[in-house]
């Protein structure tokens, strides 16, 4: 068990080093470690408010550390931007945060890395093939859409979930972070996104489920990070504790 | 529960209403077009005088300034913003044309009249970004400051020129060449240009990483940021595209009249936002098109001289801005049903 443990740590595909992030005098996150290996999904559990998100913008670029170190493959980096997480494999899946609901599924999938075609200054997108690539990329995951014109606002939450996960697959992502992909999920639409997550570990990516709801995650994940009121509580692996207990971690019925 | 609802959709997108949506969902156009061509239809069976090229080019030459601010303003509408300074701008870029070009100097008041134009719309933009106030109050403040130093400068004076240089027709002159060849026509060269402008804006907006990048940042801006948009980058360029091209409509309004008042362009802000929203912009960003504003501005045209022409004993023609309030609020309502996922 603590063999395993310590295999999480500056040499892990993400390491974030004692993380403090203060908004004025309010302390969001206070030595928080967290990191996630390839081939893992690490739950990231806290209540709401906990500072799961600060944490997760700390990762993405969207917020700079007031203090502590993240270390990508072992190498100590900042990142400036979510564009700059991005260029480091970081893709973000979030529910609402990854998609843009009025552009068709084409766009969506190149969104931020359109290719274009050009002639002299003139450039343009090059529309035709930015759907084909989306559609067979998506069918080589198994997932398939009716038509890549259709607009993501029409389809439904775990087809939204898939195709940010296919984007991230597809674009070469080593992290998919993933904020609530399940929540408002009908069962069958559940099963569906854990089997695409299980199949993105399967290809060695590194998945970090955020969640405030343990019963999403207890099936799929490998191992767990309880934060609350900005602190971690610590991280546990698989078969550790029983659901209950994280549960009661989570909320502060109980104390370590 | 779920699949029993999907099945119902499914069910109702068959038939009637839902096929129509549909089909107008899937073009930011063919509802604009739609309706003008129905109000086109109606004015020409029970308006006499109005099928004429007389009334036609009047309609067209009625939207070239607007049109031209218009333009600039649905680009920032689509990105989820609104400029009401562009009037203001309009007016400054007037004065600059006006006055180098009576100098002899029009080169250089064309450059000026959009560069500075460009610095102003850069100074709403960067306020925006930089305060996160927004930029409808941004750009209130702005509207009345940039008018402001516009009387200090100029004493509140009008510029005015009984030269007719040859320029003044490149910009806003009568266009003969059509106007010989139709009867009663009277087409200005102003429409060129705006043609020229929505067939360039809507090329950028559907067909460049910048104009992909307008569009996801309006629809859904912390999308926009995880997908690595440069976000604040996108906004400032678009309140500058709309500065300039309020500047440009300040060259043509003066290339057109030989005057420019401290006054010109009040309110032309709102005339702008109501043929953007009629064109088929949505109100809160992601979705428009350059073309559907323009046919926008086309309808309003349209309202107002058939009114006009249809002389209505009780009614005076003033009365068309009902009208036209009417139809901004009904394409507002349609805008959203065909826009928002339902």
């Amino acid at each position: 068990m603590d063999e395993k443990r310590v295999e999480h740590g500056r040499n892990s595909l993400v390491w974030m080093d004692s993380i403090t992030k203060k908004f004025g005098t309010i302390t969001a996150l206070k030595d928080v470690n967290f990191g996630v290996e390839s081939g893992e999904v690490r739950a990231l559990l806290g209540d709401n408010g906990a500072g799961k998100s600060t944490l997760i913008k700390v990762l993405m670029g969207i917020h700079q550390p007031t203090s502590g170190q993240i270390y990508i493959e072992g190498k100590p980096v900042s990142i400036r931007s979510p564009r700059h997480a991005r260029e480091m494999g970081i893709e973000a899946v979030y529910q609402d945060l990854a998609l843009v609901n009025l552009m068709s599924i084409g766009r969506n999938f190149f969104l931020g890395r359109e290719m274009v075609r050009q002639f002299g200054p003139i450039q343009w997108l090059d529309i035709r093939r930015m759907e084909d690539i989306t559609r067979k990329s998506l069918h080589d995951i198994g997932i398939e859409v009716r038509s890549v014109h259709e607009r993501v606002g029409s389809l439904s939450g775990g087809e939204r979930q898939s195709i940010a996960i296919g984007r991230g697959v597809y674009f070469g992502a080593k992290v998919l972070i993933l904020d609530e992909p399940t929540s408002a999920l009908s069962v069958a639409e559940t099963r569906k996104v854990l089997h695409y997550i299980e199949n993105a570990r399967e290809r060695g990516l590194a998945v970090i489920f955020i969640t405030h709801n343990v019963h999403h995650v207890y099936m799929v994940a490998d191992s767990y990070t309880i934060i609350r009121q900005g602190r971690s509580v610590g991280t546990y692996f698989k078969g550790e504790l029983s659901e209950d207990d994280i549960a009661d971690l989570i909320t502060g019925d109980r104390e370590v | 529960m779920s699949t029993a609802v999907t099945q119902k959709s499914r069910l109702r997108s068959r038939f009637g209403l839902a096929v129509l949506r549909k089909f107008f969902a899937a073009s930011t156009v063919s509802g604009p077009l739609f309706g003008l061509i129905v109000i086109f239809i109606l004015f020409s069976l029970f308006v006499p005088k109005f099928f004429t090229f007389r009334s036609v080019s009047g309609i067209l030459n009625a939207i070239t300034l607007t049109g031209m601010i218009t333009v600039g303003v649905t680009m920032l509408m689509i990105t989820g913003e609104f400029d009401l300074s562009v009037g203001s701008v309009m007016a400054i870029g007037g004065y600059i044309y006006g006055t180098l070009s009576m100098q002899g100097q029009p080169g250089l008041g064309l450059f000026l009249a959009i560069l500075i134009p460009a610095g102003l719309g850069a100074i709403n933009g960067l306020l925006y970004v930089t305060t996160g106030i927004p930029s409808f109050i941004v750009t209130l403040g702005t509207k009345y400051f940039y008018r402001g130093m516009l009387w200090v400068i100029t004493a509140g004076t009008m510029l005015q020129t009984v030269d007719r240089l040859p320029i003044y027709s490149v910009f806003n002159g009568r266009l003969n060449a059509l106007n010989n060849l139709l009867p009663q026509a009277n087409f200005r060269t102003s429409l060129l240009w705006l043609v020229l402008m929505v067939l360039i804006f809507q090329y950028i907006l559907t067909r460049t990483r910048f104009g992909n990048h307008a569009l996801a940042v309006g629809g859904n801006a912390g999308a926009a940021l995880g997908q690595g948009v440069n976000v604040k980058r996108v906004r400032v360029l678009t309140f500058i595209i709309t500065g300039m091209m309020a500047g440009f409509t300040g060259v043509m309004l003066f290339s057109q009249y030989y005057t420019v008042r401290v006054a010109s362009g009040d309110g032309l802000e709102l005339s702008a936002i109501a043929a953007a929203v009629v064109g088929g912009t949505l109100i809160t960003g992601g979705a428009g098109s350059v073309w559907g504003a323009l046919i926008g501005a086309i309808i309003i045209s349209t309202l107002r001289t058939g009114v006009v022409l249809m002389d209505i004993p009780f009614i005076p023609a003033d009365n068309f801005e009902a009208i036209v309030g009417v139809t901004i609020v009904l394409a507002a309502i349609l805008n959203n049903y065909l826009r928002k996922p339902s």
